[in-house]
């Protein structure tokens, strides 16, 4: 493969003006992933608009420098940075342009440290800089350079390339940081652009432009699980999100760093960058008029855009409709512990509401649960044959239409759950939901509350005991017994996985013990253990 | 004169069958770092699974170019005049755009059609096949074309993933994202509507996506055309044919077997079922 040891402002240009047309190609769909500080949608129209901008002043460079195109490129970008996104990524120019100052070309080194620069400009604008946003790709992005120089690399494209991928998995990483994005399963908007404006950068200098015209950039899509979101308070108002409000405000003497203090309590997100003459400014605020009345006093507003980001949001929603499935229904799961909410939740249920055995929600509780979620139709998982009863009060409470597939336990409510059909509606469902139900057995092993006889079992109190499809059938001295006195009394040769989902009180250590027993007796089953998190029982198994 | 056919290397429509009907089949190209492949034609798909599985790199896909189309239109207009061209999803690749650009590429008076078959496999291959049988029946250019347009919304893909990770780092995973990051292993069952990937359901185990294969195509009354196709494991193909036979002679049933370009994105062990329902008369 070619290297290239260093690079001149001719081709700095190039390369950010390819990069350019490739941030184009997926503006749209980084639009749709937009929604943090405000779900409003514009990040990647933002993004590009402020790159055009950057590209238009970097043609009017004095010379052909590397030092005098950075510069250019930053002048623009500052001129015509929108949103967040776009003055964030003015500070990223900005920081390039101080990084490569005075150079006529650049060498990998060079760039690694006007990268570093990049990313300390960008958290210096900011007043509150949040991590998972471009900010954190910025860094990471900084560090994967610097750590290649580092290492004696010298060749300008294998450097990106190592860099590329660390801002990759920088964004692939973004919704572990910041949860609005984990909770819409979505990776941040800024960030996605930033790695998109760096990929195409690369792509450019490795010779790829007829590749470049044929192909689209690649949206990261995040491993994490999705998460289902907790019920929410019916009619609790909704916060407006107010106006974004940014404009450039030219002058004399001015100091962003003092305007940044006299804005900081007027509102959320705000951005103050600039030099003495010419500062950016942006803001959501419920008050813009006070924010423009300020900034008159010190200079002359240019480029004022004042926005109602409810409206954006309202767009943004009707954008989001497309990128999800049209499923006819929602899917309501009671359960307790962590783990099995998130088991439910990566299962795709709407909402989970907390409950189970000896805690059982109230039918107000499922109530809520089901006016608040986004489907006139929804199917409600009980999951415990004491909340079927409560459940089932729902659909006389309601105008929205509710069934209640009648789960009695956690591995019903589970094979209930993954059997749904994306594209059958919200009857037919009900019927797959239901018929599912035989397709499994449920163990549960718990702890006797009191000294009893059932069943002609002899139980001493808080001896462990087992369930069968909610039937006691056995007790003994170890939950390891209790199960396998269980596991006898199935007909395992037909079944093909085992799930162990093991509670609060119960070890990760005694669940892979037992799955190794279990698949010691029984070779061809396929054995997942899952930390489920529930309380009272310490072991929920699901025979398939 | 006769129509001439021409599809993608994506439709998986065999040599065996593309020489029996008289398709040209142009291919698309996989590439792994550096090296670039021609689908079907430089790679056995055997090879590409193996590297798929073991390289560290993933491969990726690029459509064909305008000008490889554009030479198939030259060398087909020698012998015809009228071309009918069935291409991969709009939505899933550029194949369309660039079979419709070597239109402008060629001076030879002839006329050429190109359908956007909104889907991938086999289930683009029955289309293609509908429109070969009609050809040899001695169709002319409007008939076919309008016949293959016809037969895009009865054409259905069923596919068994075993993982959605190959599909999700394509970047082609489309509204399937709803079923990734779950927690407990699942095998994901996806369709293609609208020309993309979307979710159907998930199961547990390939037997049980056997089962919703085969259930699948239970439910519907009247299919003119099946197909069924592996990646890695035939085996498990064969069995799913084995069981059908009881629903559809299975001489008729075409077995073939899934391109490396969507094995790119389908990964290993992926099965796909096709399904051309017959048209209401």
């Amino acid at each position: 493969m070619s290297q290239i040891n260093s690079v001149a402002g001719q081709e700095l240009r190039e390369m950010f003006s390819a990069a350019t047309s490739w941030l184009e190609k997926s503006s749209e769909e980084i639009d749709a992933l937009n929604v943090f500080p405000v779900p409003d949608g514009d990040t990647g129209t933002n993004m590009l608009l402020t790159m055009r901008s950057t590209m238009e002043e970097a043609y009017r460079a004095p010379d052909h420098s590397a030092s005098g195109v950075a510069q250019a490129m930053a002048k623009g970008a500052l001129m015509g940075a929108r949103g967040n996104s776009g003055v964030i990524l003015s500070q990223i120019y900005r920081g390039l342009a101080q990084g490569l100052e005075g150079k006529e070309s650049f060498t990998a080194a060079d760039l690694a440290n006007a990268l570093q620069q990049s990313a300390i400009v960008a958290y210096k604008a900011l007043s509150n800089p949040v991590e998972g946003t471009m900010l954190t790709v910025m860094k990471d992005t900084a560090a994967a350079a610097q750590a290649q120089v580092a290492g004696g690399n010298d060749d300008i494209i294998s450097v990106l390339e190592a860099t590329v991928n660390a801002a990759g998995d920088s964004v692939a990483n973004t919704p572990r940081l910041l949860k609005v994005l984990k909770d819409a399963g979505v990776v941040d908007a800024g960030g996605q652009g930033l790695y998109t404006i760096l990929e195409g950068v690369l792509r450019y200098l490795k010779g790829e432009t007829e590749l470049m015209r044929l192909r689209k950039p690649q949206i990261i899509v995040s491993d994490l699980p999705h998460t289902a979101s907790l019920p929410q308070t019916v009619g609790a108002e909704e916060i407006p999100y107010g106006y974004c409000t940014e404009f450039m405000l030219k002058g004399e003497k001015l100091e962003p760093d003092d305007i940044r203090k006299r804005l900081e309590k007027k509102g959320e997100s705000l951005i103050v960058v600039g030099d003495d003459s010419t500062v950016r400014i942006h803001i959501h605020t419920m008050e813009p008029g006070d924010i423009v009345h300020f900034a008159t006093k010190l200079g002359t507003m240019h480029q004022v855009s004042i926005r109602n980001m409810d409206e954006q949001h309202q767009d943004f929603l009707e954008m989001q409709k497309e990128r999800m499935p049209t499923a006819d229904a929602a899917v309501i799961a009671v359960a307790a512990g962590d783990g099995l909410t998130d088991v439910f939740g990566s299962l795709g249920a709407a909402t989970v509401v907390p409950g189970g055995q000896t805690m059982n929600p109230s039918t107000k509780d499922l109530l809520q649960a089901v006016e608040s979620t986004f489907s006139d139709n929804v199917i409600i998982l009980p999951n415990n044959k004491n909340i079927v009863l409560t459940a089932e009060q729902v659909p006389s409470l309601t105008k929205k239409t509710v069934k209640v597939v009648p789960t009695k336990t956690i591995p019903q409510g589970v094979v209930a759950l993954l059997s749904f059909d994306y594209e059958a509606d919200f009857n037919t469902n009900v019927q797959i939901m239901e018929k599912a139900l035989s397709s499994v057995r449920s163990i549960e092993v718990t702890r006797a509350v009191r000294s009893t006889k059932v069943n002609g079992l002899k139980i001493k109190r808080k001896q462990p005991i087992g369930l069968l499809d909610g039937d006691l059938v056995a007790v003994g001295d170890s939950n390891i017994d209790v199960i396998n006195q269980v596991l006898a009394k199935i007909d395992l040769d037909k079944a093909e996985i085992v799930t162990i989902y093991y509670g609060a009180e119960a070890e990760s250590a005694e669940a892979e013990q037992i799955s190794a027993i279990i698949s010691e007796q029984h070779p061809q089953l396929q054995i997942e253990v899952i930390r489920g998190g529930q309380p009272h029982y310490s072991y929920i198994i699901s025979i398939e | 004169m006769t129509v001439k056919l021409v599809t993608d290397s994506l439709s998986d429509i065999t040599s065996d069958m593309a020489g029996a009907l008289g398709i040209t089949v142009v291919p698309l190209y996989v590439r792994f770092g550096e090296e670039v492949y021609r689908d079907r034609v430089e790679m056995t798909t055997e090879e590409f699974y193996r590297r798929l599985v073991s390289e560290d790199t993933l491969p990726s896909t690029t459509q064909p170019t305008p000008n490889d189309f554009a030479e198939v239109y030259k060398n087909l207009a020698k012998e015809t005049d009228e071309i009918l061209v069935i291409v991969v999803s709009s939505k899933l690749s550029g194949t369309y755009q660039s079979a419709l650009q070597a239109k402008d590429l060629i001076k030879e008076k002839c006329r050429i059609e190109i359908i956007d078959s909104l889907s991938v496999a086999m289930s683009m291959g029955l289309i293609v096949i509908a429109a070969a049988k009609a050809v040899q029946a001695g169709a002319n250019l409007d008939d076919v074309a309008d016949l293959a347009r016809r037969a895009v919304p009865r054409s259905h893909l069923i596919a068994y993933f075993d993982t959605l990770k190959y599909l999700a780092k394509g970047g082609r995973i489309g509204k399937a994202q709803s079923l990734l990051g779950s927690v407990l292993s699942v095998k994901p069952i996806l369709t293609v509507k609208d020309g993309e990937m979307s979710p159907l359901t998930r199961v547990r185990s390939v037997n049980a996506g056997l089962d919703y294969l085969y259930n699948v195509v239970a439910g519907f009354s009247n299919i003119e055309g099946l197909a069924v196709e592996h990646a890695t494991t035939p085996d498990d193909a064969d069995k799913l044919v084995e069981r059908l036979s009881t629903l559809f002679p299975k001489e008729r049933i075409y077995r073939s077997i899934i391109s490396p370009v969507v094995g790119t994105y389908a990964g290993p062990d992926a099965l796909a079922l096709s399904i051309l329902e017959a048209e209401n008369k």
